[in-house]
């Protein structure tokens, strides 16, 4: 796949982020307006301005990184479009299309105003703001699924499938978990029919996350003292590691420090070296931020990567990803009046 | 007559004055026994609601507000309290339903696979807070209806006891002045008759 034109712009696109010495500036900045004016010396500047029109204070940072991150995702998906990559790439971006079709069919059951469920999606996936706006204008949930079907988008499938149970039992949950585990079916299924390099790594990239979110689901089922059985029903199918077995071993422990225990001599043996008191109060976001502290590590480590192939791409994605994530985390707790040590901990660095 | 209706309306003020003391004591004792339970559980939100503001602030900075956003309109959803009543030495305090509204990772209405760990522990935070605002808002109404029964009790009780007792007693006084009074001036009457009797007498005896 063609990766050479792309790669090319984008590590033009990535001497733009932000690097660690930045971060620690706008860390020491004492409040959120010299944090703001350090900011507008960044690539940040043309969406700070614009968001300034209308927005003040945190909430003009968080738009203006917010558009900035669509925009740049978008700019990359323009790079590509018509060609093969494309289907890889996307890939990558529907994450955000599950998520915006998941705020407007929860905006749409409670009968939300249209412009509210709006401002919660973020257009950084297949379906642009034009497309977004279309959907909440529907009048509820089967026109928005029924919308989708016709414009022949794959998200469609599992909601046609899933509608009847929750006709039913009018329960959001059904669609969601279906919309989830599509995403990761639907990608496993692409990428198995693609032998390519880039394929290769990209697959290697989606178990990861797949290995990740099953931990992460074992870990909170056994906090919550989910029935076995019922828990079974949310693992992700498609990993080699950590397949169905392995997970109901983990579950099997019944215990946090058990199941941790068991992760011992895997890639996630760091999740063991959590403190103690965490594990006492069976804290699950401590254990999720080490595991995304992860997952964004091995991310962006494949800038290293083959420099023609998709690992640029899924590094750069990553990596602008978590620069708006530190970027918010900051900005945040400066208003909050947080400590350094608290916001550091709060940070997902690269 | 009246000195009797008198005296008998002031033994039932004096018998109403030491019911309701009685009353009021057992209302004070009470009234401290749920203030303790309500400055408890006060300080306990108070804790907890730093705790819920806390995760708060950390799921808005990781996961975005439009995130947490999102997940709230799944949980959007009325809240049904079934209240009753129960009875205070007379005073009508409400009974709230003890229903718990921390709820298991699956029944918060979104799909926990696509939501963080972070918007979870808020939810479960501010469900905690709601759960012990129930309890208070149950607790707080019994205290101030005890509070404003305490206060009638001792207005009555000192209207009894300053104004309706002393009244009464006064008058009482001035009926049993008054009777004394008539008494002394009957027997000087009578004295003074049986003189002009006994005089007249002396006068015919003497004819």
């Amino acid at each position: 796949m063609e990766f050479a034109y792309v790669n090319a712009r984008i590590r033009g696109m990535r001497s733009r982020l932000l690097d660690r010495s930045l971060l620690e500036q706008l860390i020491n900045k004492p409040d959120l307006d010299s944090l703001i004016a350090e900011l507008e010396k960044t690539a940040y500047r043309q969406e700070l301005e614009k968001a300034g029109v209308l927005f003040s204070g945190i909430t003009r940072i968080e738009v203006a990184i917010r558009k900035d991150l669509v925009r740049t995702f978008r700019t990359i998906l323009n790079f590509i479009k018509g060609e093969d990559a494309e289907k890889l790439l996307t890939i990558i971006l529907n994450r955000w299309d599950i998520q915006n079709i998941k705020t407007i069919l929860r905006g749409k059951k409670i009968q939300a105003i249209p412009s509210e469920i709006l401002e919660c999606t973020i257009p950084a996936g297949q379906l642009d703001e034009a497309a977004l706006t279309e959907l909440v204008k529907q009048p509820d949930v089967k026109t928005v699924i029924d919308l989708l079907a016709t414009w022949g988008i794959a998200y469609a499938r599992p909601l046609i499938l899933n509608f009847k149970e929750y006709t039913e039992t009018r329960d959001m949950q059904v669609l969601e978990y279906a919309l989830d585990t599509f995403y990761y079916e639907n990608a496993l299924s692409v990428l198995k029919k693609d032998e390519s390099e880039d394929a290769r790594i990209l697959k290697r990239m989606i178990i990861t996350e797949i290995d990740v979110n099953n931990i992460k689901t074992v870990l909170r089922v056994i906090r919550d003292r989910i029935d076995r059985e019922e828990a079974e029903r949310y693992f992700i199918k498609g990993s080699t590691e950590f397949d169905t077995k392995k997970l109901l071993s983990l579950m099997k422990t019944g215990t946090i420090e058990g199941a941790l225990k068991e992760l011992e001599y895997t890639p996630y043996q760091f999740l063991t070296k959590i403190p103690q008191e965490y594990i006492a109060v069976e804290k699950i976001s401590a254990f999720e931020k080490e595991m995304e502290r992860y997952l964004v590590k091995k991310a962006v480590s494949q800038f290293l990567g083959n420099p023609l192939s998709i690992a640029i791409p899924i590094a750069y994605i990553w990596a602008k990803y978590t620069e708006v994530t530190n970027i918010r985390v900051i900005a945040r707790c400066k208003i909050a009046e947080m400590s350094e040590k608290e916001l550091r901990e709060a940070l997902i660095y690269v | 007559m009246e000195l009797i209706k008198k005296n008998a309306q002031i033994k039932l003020a004096e018998q109403g004055r030491d019911l309701l003391r009685e009353k009021m004591d057992a209302l004070i004792q009470e009234f401290f026994h749920v203030m303790e339970s309500v400055s408890q559980s006060r300080i306990e939100l108070e804790e907890l609601s730093l705790v819920a503001q806390h995760s708060l602030l950390i799921a808005q900075a990781v996961d975005d507000p439009v995130t947490l956003k999102s997940a709230s309109f799944a949980t959007r959803r009325g809240l049904t309290l079934h209240i009753t009543g129960k009875n205070i030495m007379g005073v009508p305090v409400p009974i709230i339903e003890k229903k718990r509204f921390v709820k298991n990772l699956l029944d918060r209405g979104y799909s926990f696979l696509g939501v963080s760990g972070r918007i979870d522990e808020t939810a479960e935070k501010f469900e905690a807070e709601l759960d012990l605002i129930i309890t208070l808002a149950e607790t707080e109404t019994s205290l101030r209806r005890l509070g404003g029964e305490i206060q009638m009790t001792r207005r009555r009780v000192n209207a009894l006891e300053q104004v309706l007792i002393p009244e009464l007693k006064r008058q009482a006084k001035y009926i049993e002045n008054t009777i004394d009074e008539r008494d002394r001036e009957d027997l000087f009457r009578l004295k003074k008759v049986k003189k002009i009797i006994e005089r007249k007498k002396k006068v015919v005896k003497k004819a």
